[in-house]
């Protein structure tokens, strides 16, 4: 039987005061795109962040394909990908540079990284921009390189974070496609995003996190059984779930009310 | 809109670019780095935007006091009862006014040339002109505290010296003039060098305009460093050149810039007795009065446009392959490290700074007829302690790129290894500079050829040190942060002083000089082997 390729257990993670994460576990199997749906602040960027080994948890444990995140971290690292939702990159580096830095970093031998960044930079369309500063660069194709990045060394995980918010629909479909063939290839991805109808497409399962924990997981059927709403949108779950369905339409209310309000005087 | 109130509105974007070009420009953040917080208790990002906002507040107030002193400086042998050098002592206070404010400029305008000008005042209901006042003063503010200080300093010696107001009027037109055009010289070579450094396309062309303007940098600053350093020597020689007015070179200097308005000031307090040429510098300072007009209005035309992109240098062709090649993992690093420092301006500087530092020890040591212990410790030791900056100007230098690296299966061990070969490799020069002079006259016995070496070692020992402490080893205990930084910085500089002064006790006790030198480089190995030790194991 082949294990989960992430395992997150008990995972918890405060600053100063504010508690980031309460006890969140989830599970991604070989195979599987996982989202994690949750409003702003619900704790998705801390939980990849921590996943990607980029800061340690208070408390709780990573696993990635059978090494702690924290404990082996480097064996951890080399078996993930990670695409933050605004690209972090060395700026004044250009894509190649940095792409070289990535890959002799990651021990790729040189002929397997030209092949591969032949392939992607075309896929990509970051070709002409190889040689330019990324500081330069526009804000899509920062994103681009730092997609690259991630997928250079072929990596069986990938920590996504809002990784299709800057990119133009033909990368934005060139990326889909690559996922789909990762996951085909028996590899796992944790997903975070906000739009529901990319999460309802994409994801094999969902798991909605509010207040620094998942509070239900599943596919859209399941989630909708947890709800109690048979013909529920994922928006809808959403709302329910993460407890901003009445929240939402009183404000939309008085927001109306105010709107309306000279018209009426 | 009243000019008071875009003056008021100005600080908000001024504000802004200031924290974004500290923020672009990390290597000069490594002074922001005292105090900052424990690397595990806020994130990478966090703690450098908090850096990058404390620097912007106190960055240009620092500034405007060190311009402010240095202008100053040239005027205190008239102070202390010179009766002769106004005009050398103007035109000094002048230069090294100019060429600080240059620094200081070219460096801070970065994040205007990088066309981030804050946008949002474009989308404000206010008119084209009103937004263009607003941009515009947000780029007086830039220097405005060490144009103000400089300029009241110089007029207010001249005054105390001259008690001319008529003198001091001249000052004043004066600072003012050469506060403009250096203003002026600051944008356009921002300009310049954000398009063939930080703006430019990497390899072939590029990289070599990008090597000739970081060396014609770091000249200049040297350059400054020296004019600094050396101004009760150039004070009797500029006056001294000045003095005969029928010489060429008085008249051609009086055409100088700034010479004529030094010429020009002296010629007013009539302390500048020898005359014939004052009617060349005073046409030659209206020329230049003209120059800074020109000069300020293309400024303001420049600045008014950058909120459309104006600055922003694009062009030429894409790339059209993707091939590239690899390396170790810590050649990976060192390469990313020193393609990082190629397209920064002060790494310029502070990479040329221990040699400078050596080669001046050197200089002042010259008259001794032999290559001496002593001398070579106390420049050895100076120029180490200066290295010593290196490994936090590269831990500062990662900036928020740091937490792509974080992502990597990279070894702390790894990280301060190359970093730490680059600082020591820019000890290196250092050593050089000390060979060359040894070639030039004998040392006092060959054991102090080991001297250089065991210095090497102990920067190698000291660079490891620091940049493992700044690497997120907190040491134990309730000291506040700013302490622990010293306490690390303190550490490096230990490493360094140590082999030194065990050199200089073995050598009192009597053990001679082979036996302390042997001493010496014994200590600075045991010293590199236990810290290469301690990187391993921590």
């Amino acid at each position: 039987m082949v294990g989960e390729l992430i395992e997150i257990n008990g995972l918890a993670k405060t600053y100063g005061n504010a508690r980031a994460l309460n006890g969140l576990d989830l599970r991604v199997m070989p195979g599987e795109i996982y989202g994690l749906l949750g409003p702003n602040g619900a704790g998705k960027t801390t939980t990849l962040r921590i996943t990607a080994g980029m800061i340690e948890p208070t408390s709780g444990s990573v696993i990635i394909s059978g090494f702690d995140a924290t404990k082996e971290s480097l064996q951890a690292k080399a078996k993930i990908g990670y695409v933050a939702e605004v690209p972090i990159l060395y700026e004044s580096l250009s894509p190649r540079e940095l792409l070289e830095f990535a890959a002799s970093v990651r021990g790729i031998d040189k002929e397997s990284l030209n092949r591969r960044l032949a392939q992607l930079a075309e896929a990509f369309d970051v070709v002409s921009a190889f040689d330019s500063p990324i500081a330069t660069l526009s804000m899509g194709t920062k994103q681009k390189v730092a997609i690259i990045a991630a997928l250079i060394h072929q990596p069986p995980v990938l920590l996504l974070d809002e990784p299709l918010n800057s990119l133009d629909a033909r990368s934005n479909k060139i990326l889909r496609e690559l996922l789909a063939l990762h996951v085909q290839k028996g590899g796992a991805v944790l997903f975070s995003t906000h739009i529901m109808e990319i999460a309802q497409k994409l994801c094999s399962r969902i798991g909605i996190i509010f207040q620094g924990k998942i509070v239900a997981e599943g596919d859209l059927d399941q989630l909708r059984a947890q709800t109690g709403g048979k013909d529920a949108t994922l928006e809808e779950v959403f709302m329910k779930l993460t407890h901003e369905s009445s929240e939402v339409e009183n404000i939309v209310r008085s927001l109306r009310e105010s709107f309306f309000e000279n018209e009426s005087r | 809109m009243k000019a008071a109130d875009a003056w008021r509105m100005s600080a908000i974007p001024y504000s802004e670019m200031a924290f974004k070009s500290i923020l672009q420009n990390s290597s000069n953040m490594w002074w922001g780095s005292f105090g900052r917080g424990a690397a595990s208790e806020v994130s990478e990002h966090e703690d450098l935007v908090k850096r990058a906002l404390r620097i912007a507040r106190f960055d240009k107030v620092i500034l405007a006091v060190v311009v402010t002193a240095a202008a100053g400086v040239p005027f205190l042998p008239l102070v202390l009862g010179a009766t002769y050098g106004l005009a050398a002592s103007v035109t000094l206070s002048l230069a090294v006014s100019f060429a600080l404010i240059v620094l200081y400029g070219v460096q801070t305008l970065a994040s205007y040339m990088g066309g981030e000008f804050p946008p949002f005042l474009s989308t404000l209901p206010l008119l084209r002109d009103d937004v263009s006042l607003v941009n515009l003063f947000s780029f007086v503010r830039t220097s405005d505290y060490p144009v103000v200080g400089t300029v009241a300093c110089q007029v207010f010696f001249v005054l105390v010296v001259t008690g001319s107001v008529l003198s001091g009027l001249f000052m004043l037109l004066a600072g003012i003039v050469n506060s403009a055009i250096a203003v002026t010289v600051s944008l356009w070579l921002s300009s310049l060098f954000y398009k063939g450094i930080q703006g430019s396309r990497r390899g072939g062309r590029g990289s070599a305009i990008r090597l000739v303007m970081l060396l014609a940098w770091g000249i200049a600053v040297l350059g400054i460093g020296v004019l600094f350093a050396a101004t009760g020597y150039l004070i009797p020689l500029a006056q001294g050149a000045l003095a005969n007015p029928n010489a060429l070179t008085s008249t051609i200097l009086s055409l100088v810039y700034p010479f004529s308005l030094g010429v020009g000031v002296g010629a007013t307090a009539h302390l500048f007795t020898p005359s014939g040429f004052e009617e060349a510098a005073l046409a030659a300072t209206l020329c230049y009065v003209l120059i800074a007009v020109a000069g300020s209005w293309w400024s303001m035309r420049s600045v008014a446009s950058f909120p459309e992109g104006a600055a922003l240098a694009s062009g030429g062709e894409g790339a059209r392959d993707t091939s590239a090649t690899v390396h170790g993992p810590v050649g990976a690093y060192m390469l990313k490290d020193l393609r990082m420092a190629s397209v920064n301006l002060p790494s310029a500087f502070l990479f040329a700074l221990p040699a400078f530092e050596t080669l001046v020890i050197l200089v002042y040591r010259g008259a001794l007829p032999t290559l001496r212990a002593s001398t070579l410790l106390v420049s050895m030791v100076l120029g180490g302690l200066v290295a010593l900056i290196l490994p936090l100007v590269l831990v500062s230098s990662e900036s928020t790129g740091f937490d792509f690296a974080k992502t990597m299966p990279l070894r702390i061990r790894t990280i301060v290894f190359s970093k730490a070969s680059i600082a020591t490799a820019v000890y290196l020069p250092a050593v050089a500079v000390v060979f060359l002079e040894a070639m030039l006259k004998p040392l006092s016995s060959p054991a102090v050829g080991l001297i250089p070496l065991a210095s090497v070692l102990a920067v190698a020992s000291a660079s490891l040190l620091e940049v493992r402490l700044f690497l997120g080893f907190t040491p134990a205990g309730r000291l506040t942060f700013v302490l622990q930084d010293f306490a690390r910085m303190a550490a490096g500089a230990g490493l360094v002083i140590l082999p030194a002064l065990t050199y200089a006790v073995a050598y009192i006790l009597g053990s001679g000089q082979y036996l302390a030198a042997a001493t010496m480089l014994v200590v600075a190995l045991i010293e590199l082997v236990g810290i290469i030790e301690f990187v391993r194991r921590s």
